[in-house]
């Protein structure tokens, strides 16, 4: 009896050491204490302006996005669409870099790479960091103490290192590249799973489940996924955004997806960022920097409402 | 306490171990090694011109330029299968031997001695900056929270999180470096004092998005150790406010700051890849972008250990802190 | 009986009128609703209500330890100066040297991470210009005086070393450092082992005498008040609904809540199987809470006046008063219940039991 109790403590004190490790204590707050400020209260009920705004914004660049080809704008690689390094005019809203090629053309063009990496990394990251976590979480033991080494050997690896070993070694379609991402996501993502995992296995409707005779299989699907996914799915576009600076990193260092026509806004600014053309053609280079922080201020500042509104515990990572 | 160090040690072990296999087995897959040390001769079928079953212009070229593939093959074990290839290449590392580079024959423990000092200093200045600015920034923010300053440093430390940061270093290096010209924009190393000013930028550059970071930390956490029993009883005790938060409120309130210190140095380091590259720093950063490119795998493996091993104990180091934060996790 | 006692002309802290609302989600929260008192120097008043009836509140406005978005109103004066302008002024040396408080939770009212010494030296260093060394021998001092046994070990002990009860005492030290001329006291046994309970409350009543300090003891338990106070106050939903010279108060209680309290302690004397009488319904609402008397609902005498406004408290301050219409132990109170029993429930819809009915 007394051993049991001992052992039955001693796991929650590893436990407790283990979830404090990664701050996943107050993960998902339960209840909220009378002292929380109103206006807190009142920020996260309401998504507000600002939310809209930021969505607004990114479905115009999603659409660009998708539709480029089909708008009227000019050809992104066409050299010499008008002189070199021309300030912005009403012919090219954004002037032209050091080729002549148009700079807002390139840009909504760049928005392709940034987005299609940014959502498949953290699709992908979501799926296996989210499955390996939710298995981790759930099962325990020497699964979860091997899941567990994992995600702190992806940790260890610093994230940019990583990616240039992959990028660099293999040819740098989109797929590696959004693979590559995806990889990164995975620890991450696969922690807050397990964190929240370990959260939901110990209510009371898991338990009662186990009683009436569910197998594990039909718990983690009908009982854990549901309550695991809403803090995943609510950081979805806070990772987005770290995947599209990451993708831009990589681009930044000519490791990015390769070719001409691979326009990214990581190369764009990388090109434009030489000290003659900063002096000069200052646009080249600080265009593609505005729209890039527009969008990634986007997905954080919608992210972080979306996670207010769920009320999710902000991840150190 | 000496149980907990050993299994740091074992888990340091093991997590090395883990991430020099796989980048071993990474660059030995995913690349052809022989190609990287001999060039084109790795082309060369010298079985066949052993054997006289192969025809070439100057059968004397080929037998030299074989004999330099042999050396090549033995000096770095290519002929032995991968897993044996790591072993060797962890026993030389046991005896202090790095290897030698690929490209230019340096010792690879030669380039890290040289570039580590500049990366160090990079980093250490951007904590600095980091943590000299989000400190005093999140106990402002918290003692005044959902007030002005508070509504206004959240939307500048939104700001500062979504500027990549070599976006960031472009922008600072325009406005700064060029347009007003308070700073040097590229690297310097003639004086000490020369050297840490040209690292003030790039410092900047690392340490501000992560300032916002901490600031974001500490403001959350300080508020709620505001609502703690002993802050009013330093309150009742007439203590002013900024004694509190400094003395009593902000060490209780450091943990989060502090695990993200140990995680963020692996995005810092990240960060420094491209940090070096704009600034011009010769540092390990540099080093190892330059490294992967030409498959040079010796220095690449190095850098990504070394990485991993200062990775693995600044985290230790930071589960010690939490003794000095809070006696209580020492009792344990 | 309760003005002749009265010492001095001038009291030590005087409250007017004390007003508290918190703007929540659900509304105004009414937490305290015109409290007046007064304090003389040397005595000691307690505060005695239940979770909830503003008397924690009270002594957090006292000390200006309310959250910002608290509405205050009223006056405090203590000493002939404005404390809630001192307050706001920022006033140094002021707080923790006139007057301090104890709260009720010695585990989480200490800090973690610094050594009870430091804690206890740095109030010194602050307001008195200690040095560290004197500030020091000064804590260590302090501990012994207030029976912490080997004070020289334990000032450079860490919180959590200390059980709860030596960890109140810690605190109690602290608070008395400075020599306060007022101690608030919060409920200060509550969260303590109960076999330490009265130890303490003795040690904080024989300092309290040592110094001639004056003491507010906030409780929920009128049995702690009993002995140590010199007057009481009962609170409920915010208001001082009773408030008499202890003896008055204990033997001569005019409102209802007083005896319910009272009837709701456990009583040595009581034979064995004596059932205790607890209170019942519930605490009141503070949000938009009716105009009526707040306790007509649990009270057994209310009567269809007690619904229509809120009773005013009698008399002058100094004196027994008291804000009911049908006061027990008065004729117009025994006719209230006599009425109630013989209809089998109050005006406010309380059923009262024939069994009940029938021993009265």
């Amino acid at each position: 009896m007394s051993a049991a109790t001992r052992a039955s403590r001693q796991g929650k004190e590893s436990r407790q050491r283990l979830l404090r490790r990664f701050r996943i204590v107050r993960l998902v707050r339960r209840g909220r204490t009378p002292e929380d400020s109103p206006d807190d209260a009142a920020v996260r009920r309401r998504l507000g302006v600002g939310f809209w705004l930021a969505i607004v914004w990114l479905v115009a660049i999603a659409f660009v996005a998708l539709f480029a080809p089909m708008l009227p704008i000019a050809d992104p690689t066409e050299v010499a669409f008008g002189g070199p390094r021309e300030s912005p005019s009403l012919d090219a809203w954004f002037g032209t870099d050091a080729l002549g090629r148009d700079v807002f053309s390139r840009t909504m063009y760049g928005a392709r790479i940034s987005l299609a990496v940014g959502g498949f990394a953290i699709v992908f990251g979501m799926v296996v960091g989210g499955a390996l976590g939710i298995l981790a979480g759930y099962y325990r033991g020497r699964l979860d103490q091997a899941v567990g080494f994992v995600f702190f050997v992806l940790l260890s690896f610093p994230a940019l290192v990583l990616a240039i070993l992959i990028t660099a070694t293999l040819e740098r379609s989109l797929l590696v590249v959004s693979l590559t991402i995806g990889i990164l996501a995975v620890a991450p993502v696969g922690l807050l799973a397990r964190a929240s995992t370990l959260v939901y296995a110990e209510r009371e409707f898991v338990a009662a489940a186990r009683v009436l005779g569910a197998k594990h299989g039909r718990i983690i699907v009908r009982e854990l996924l549901p309550n695991v996914v809403i803090p995943m799915g609510a950081l979805t576009l806070l990772g987005m955004a770290v995947a599209v600076v990451a993708e831009g990193s990589l681009a930044f260092l000519g490791l990015s997806v390769a070719g001409d026509d691979a326009i990214s806004w990581g190369k764009m600014i990388v090109d434009g960022a030489g000290l003659r053309d900063l002096q000069n053609a200052t646009h080249v280079a600080m265009l593609p920097v505005a729209v890039m922080f527009v969008t990634v201020l986007a997905l954080n500042f919608a992210g972080d409402r979306i996670r207010q509104y769920f009320d999710v515990k902000e991840l150190p990572f | 306490m000496a149980r907990f160090l050993i299994r740091r040690l074992v888990l340091l072990v093991a997590v090395l171990f883990a991430v020099t296999f796989l980048g071993f087995s990474a660059m030995n897959f995913l690349g052809d090694p022989l190609f990287n040390v001999v060039g084109l001769m790795a082309e060369l079928d010298c079985e066949g011109i052993e054997a006289g079953t192969v025809e070439d212009t100057s059968m004397d070229r080929a037998r030299s330029d074989c004999e330099t593939v042999a050396a090549a093959r033995a000096e770095y074990h290519l002929d032995r299968p991968v897993p044996v290839r790591y072993v060797l290449w962890v026993s030389d590392l046991a005896t202090g031997d790095f290897g030698t580079s690929f490209q230019n024959d340096q010792p690879v423990s030669e380039i890290i001695r040289e570039k580590l000092p500049e990366t160090l200093i990079l980093l250490v200045m951007a904590q600095i900056v980091s943590l000299g600015v989000a400190i005093p920034w999140g106990v402002f923010a918290a003692y005044r929270a959902n007030r002005a300053f508070d509504r206004t440093s959240t939307v500048v430390s939104f700001g500062l999180l979504s500027v990549p940061n070599f976006a960031l270093a472009v922008v600072l290096l325009y406005l700064l470096a060029l347009r007003w010209q308070v700073f040097p924009s590229a690297y310097e190393s003639d004086t000490a004092v020369g050297l840490v000013f040209s690292m003030i930028l790039p410092a900047v550059t690392l340490g501000l998005p992560l300032a916002a970071s901490y600031q974001r930390l500490l403001r959350t956490d300080l508020i709620t150790t505001l609502q703690e029993d002993f802050v009013h009883m330093a309150r009742a005790k007439g203590l002013p406010p900024m004694r509190i938060m400094f003395r009593h409120a902000l060490r209780p309130s450091m943990f989060s700051v502090v695990t993200v210190f140990g995680v963020s140095t692996g995005a810092m380091i990240g960060g420094s890849l491209v940090v070096e590259q704009i600034f011009g720093i010769p540092g390990i950063g540099r080093e190892i972008v330059t490294a992967v490119v030409r498959d040079d795998f010796p220095v690449v493996l190095a850098i990504v250990m070394l990485v991993a091993c200062a990775f693995v104990i600044i985290n230790f180091m930071v589960d010690l802190l939490y003794g000095w934060l809070d006696p209580r996790v020492r009792a344990r | 009986m309760a003005a002749e006692a009265t010492p001095a002309p001038a009291p030590l802290l005087s409250v007017r009128d004390l007003h508290v609302r918190f703007p929540t989600e659900r509304g105004t929260v009414n937490a305290v609703n015109g409290v007046s008192f007064d304090l003389y120097e040397g005595r000691t008043l307690a505060i005695v209500g239940e979770s909830g009836s503003g008397k924690s509140v009270t002594a957090k406005t006292l000390m200006n330890l309310l959250p910002r978005t608290a509405l205050v109103g009223g006056d405090v004066i203590y000493d002939d100066q404005d404390v809630r302008a001192l307050a706001a002024a920022g006033t140094k040396h002021f707080f923790g040297v006139q007057m301090t408080m104890v709260f009720q939770d010695p585990m989480t009212s200490l800090n973690p991470v610094k050594k009870v010494g430091e804690q206890i030296a740095e109030t010194l260093r602050y307001h008195l210009g200690r040095s560290r060394g004197e500030a020091w021998d000064e804590a260590e001092d302090l501990l012994s005086q207030v029976g912490m046994p080997e004070p020289a070990r334990r000032v450079s002990q860490y919180p959590h070393e200390l059980s709860g009860g030596l960890r109140q005492r810690v605190v109690i030290a602290m608070a008395l450092a400075c020599r306060p001329r007022l101690l608030i006291a919060d409920e200060p046994t509550t969260a303590v082992d109960v076999t330490v309970q009265k130890h303490l409350l003795d040690l904080l009543d024989e300092l309290r005498r040592d110094r001639g300090m004056s003491m507010i003891l906030i409780t929920h338990d009128l049995g702690v008040a009993h002995g140590r106070a010199d007057d009481v106050a009962v609170m409920y939903a915010g208001r001082i609904v009773e408030t008499a010279d202890a003896r008055t108060l204990f033997f001569d209680m005019r409102h209802p809540y007083t005896e319910a309290l009272l009837r709701s302690i456990p009583r040595i004397e009581d034979p064995v199987k004596h059932r205790l009488d607890p209170i019942p319904g519930r605490p009141p609402e503070l949000v938009s809470p009716p105009d009526a008397c707040a306790f007509a609902p649990r009270c057994i005498y209310a009567q269809a006046g007690c619904l229509d406004g809120v009773p005013e408290l009698s008399g002058l301050v100094g004196l027994h008063r008291f804000a009911c219409l049908n006061p027990t132990g008065t004729e117009r109170g025994a006719d209230a219940l006599a009425a109630n029993r013989a209809a089998g429930t109050t005006a406010a819809g309380l059923a009262l039991p024939a069994a009940q009915a029938g021993t009265g």
